[in-house]
């Protein structure tokens, strides 16, 4: 038997594509194996829809209904900020995820075959992409079931903006998800540590959830917190997932009236959530490049 | 910066060419000073030395993980630097701690690996079934490894690093922290791929290791290479095996009275006789047969002997005879060259363990 032979005839590599597919099939097995993703992903939205439509839905909803017409549920209102929830909760798991591979030695053995080095990122991405779009579906699909029992099973209008909405939807997920992702990673690359990472994670997730838009109407806010809304990603976040499940313009910290409708919600806050994207998404392939490289200064 | 190399690499027979290779970290270590080496094809080849003599540095510029600060190494024909894709496609590596995903099943952790090298899918399946069946993991084969023991998990490693038939591998302290009958067990893996032709290139702080593997080694200390040889002919260097003799109410005058019956013994004139805290240390050839006889010198002499023990010479006695010094710094931290960059030192393995186990063999 001829060694050599073998060896180059098994030893071939892939091409670029190739190896985000095999990048991104490791993270979804990944993902599907590990009990505790699979119960953060199917339980925790669930939860979160379940207790606070229950607390706050009596209190919230009159004043729902005066700020956004008689048809509109406090569910319907919420439903878009479980997404946002769940997005970051994935979003975190991307930063821990990585520390974890790096912990294990799995980063250094993918370092050392012949992987291209963009591929092993952006299969990462696009694996926490489909998770984050998977999720929000079963986000959707619960707060449709909680209306239907809720209502007895006359709904009514769910998605204001019909199938093109629901696309919209996972659109504006993902350009939300995208810097927090990134945010996400620079805190992993940073601390090289699960747990401090964890920590810095859910000190920043809590507070900028409480501050936005995300539970209550903005104008519920004390003043202060209301300034804190007005700066938080999370709010453009909601308020255009929002616009896209009410069918109105319901971005109120600042007043766009440059286009119709729901795009005077949507328009600005992608633009702000891109930039935010483009600005940590850098920093954050920049130090991705740093921890790939061979160089060691 | 990543170039596919046209030529191919069946023309070279040397393993790895390293010519004056350096490695300085930023913060101004400098973990290899200087390494020239070359391993033909075939060839098991070793770099023995302490923690921190810059082992593992030296074998991170040649898998490409780090890029050396001075001098170019050449494996299987491809520079490290210029065509590192090539290198990296012809070579296996196991970093010295287990790299294993203990959320995929062992027989996914070599899928996964059969995929990242591009072996082809027609021949995957027969492909992952071998390795399992060459690590003894065919039983085991969809469990996920994290129950499995620390042997279990190195060889599942190894085969991760094995599915694309590379030319040569690299195991970087292959069996530290293993008990003796997973090390055996490892060793005998390595030795069935190196007569298959795989050249490996391994790392170790155990003598005994080196000696049970490698047909030439390199002792290492402080970046650079003090002796590379045959384990024999460094062992030679020795002077044989260790008698230690510990005697009873060991004072200074007792150690030397002692010291003089030895060498007046006749068969031990010519060796190092040494005094120890409790005795003497006497490395010979003839330590093992010979021993028996100094008791009865010694009892003779009215000395009372309450220890004893011959041993094969470690690290140390090595270490001793070429650089002349005992201070190896097993333990010590005073070097920083071998930087973990994963871990800040969890799961550490300890060295004494194994130390222990050389003894007893």
């Amino acid at each position: 038997m001829s060694t050599t032979d073998t060896a180059e005839r098994l030893a071939a590599g892939n091409s670029f594509s190739v190896d985000v597919w095999v990048t991104l099939k490791r993270w979804l097995k990944k993902a599907v194996r590990n009990a505790s993703i699979v119960f953060e992903a199917l339980l925790s939205p669930f939860i979160f829809l379940i207790l606070f439509t229950q607390v706050f839905g009596k209190l919230a909803g009159g004043p729902i209904q005066d700020l956004f017409g008689a048809d509109i549920n406090y569910i319907t209102f919420l439903t878009p900020a479980i997404i946002i929830v769940t997005a970051m909760t994935v979003a975190i798991q991307s930063g821990t995820g990585l520390i974890q591979d790096m912990d294990s030695g799995m980063f250094e053995k993918i370092l050392v075959s012949p992987t291209h080095r963009g591929a092993i990122f952006l299969g990462k991405a696009l694996a926490d992409v489909l998770r984050i779009a998977f999720q929000s579906a079963i986000v959707l699909v619960l707060g449709y079931l909680l209306l239907w029992i809720g209502s007895g099973g006359s709904v009514g209008p769910y998605i204001q903006t019909g199938l093109g909405g629901v696309l919209g939807i996972f659109a504006v997920v993902i350009v939300y998800s995208l810097w927090f992702t990134a945010f996400s990673i620079i805190i992993a690359l940073v601390t090289q540590d699960i747990e401090s990472a964890s920590i810095w994670m859910y000190m920043t997730h809590y507070p900028l959830l409480f501050s936005s838009s995300a539970f209550l109407p903005i104008s519920f806010l004390p003043e202060w917190m209301q300034v804190l809304a007005t700066v938080n990603p999370v709010t453009y976040g909601v308020d255009a997932l929002r616009a896209l499940m009410l069918g109105q313009d319901v971005l109120s910290v600042i007043n766009v009236t440059a286009f119709s409708g729901i795009w005077n919600t949507i328009v600005p806050a992608i633009v702000l959530l891109g930039v935010l994207d483009i600005v940590l998404g850098g920093i954050a392939a920049v130090l991705l490049h740093r921890v790939s490289s061979s160089q060691v200064d | 910066m990543v170039t596919e190399s046209t030529e191919t690499p069946t023309t070279c027979t040397t393993a790895i060419t390293a010519s004056n290779v350096e490695l300085t970290y930023a913060d101004g270590t400098h973990a290899v000073r200087g390494i020239d080496l070359e391993i033909p094809r075939g060839e098991c080849f070793g770099f023995l030395g302490p923690n921190g003599a810059g082992k593992t540095s030296a074998i991170k510029t040649f898998v490409t993980l780090l890029e050396p600060t001075g001098g170019s190494v050449t494996v299987n024909g491809y520079d490290v630097v210029t065509d590192s894709r090539a290198v990296r496609s012809s070579i296996g590596y196991m970093a010295q701690e287990t790299s294993i995903d203990t959320e995929l099943t062992a027989r996914e952790n070599i899928q996964f690996a059969c995929e990242m090298y591009g072996v082809p899918r027609s021949k995957r399946a027969e492909r992952i079934d071998d390795l399992l069946a060459l690590v003894d993991l065919v039983d085991v084969a969809d469990k996920q490894p994290s129950d499995f023991s620390g042997g279990m998990k190195k060889r599942l490693d190894i085969a991760t690093a094995l599915v694309h038939e590379p030319q040569l591998v690299f195991l970087d302290e292959p069996t530290t922290g293993l008990d003796p009958r997973a090390r055996n067990r490892l060793w005998e893996y390595f030795r069935a791929i190196n007569r298959q032709g795989t050249t490996l290139f391994l790392t170790t702080q155990y003598l005994a290791e080196a000696d049970e593997l490698c047909d030439r080694l390199s002792v290492i200390q402080d970046g650079k290479l003090v002796a590379t040889d045959s384990p024999d002919a460094l062992k030679s260097q020795v002077g044989g095996d260790i008698l230690e003799l510990t005697i009873e109410g060991s004072t200074a005058d007792h150690r030397a009275h002692a010291q003089r019956v030895a060498r007046e013994s006749g068969v031990f004139a010519d060796c190092t006789i040494e005094t120890t805290d409790e005795g003497i240390a006497i490395a010979s050839e003839h330590a093992r047969r010979e021993g028996t006889d100094l008791l009865v010198a010694l009892r003779d002499a009215g000395l009372t002997v309450t220890g004893f023990d011959v041993r094969s010479p470690t690290l140390d006695d090595v270490f001793l005879a070429i650089t002349g010094t005992r201070d190896v710094p097993v333990n010590s931290q005073t070097q920083s060259g071998n930087i973990d960059e994963r871990s800040s030192g969890n799961s550490r393995a300890q060295p004494e363990a194994l130390a222990q186990d050389e003894v007893d063999r």
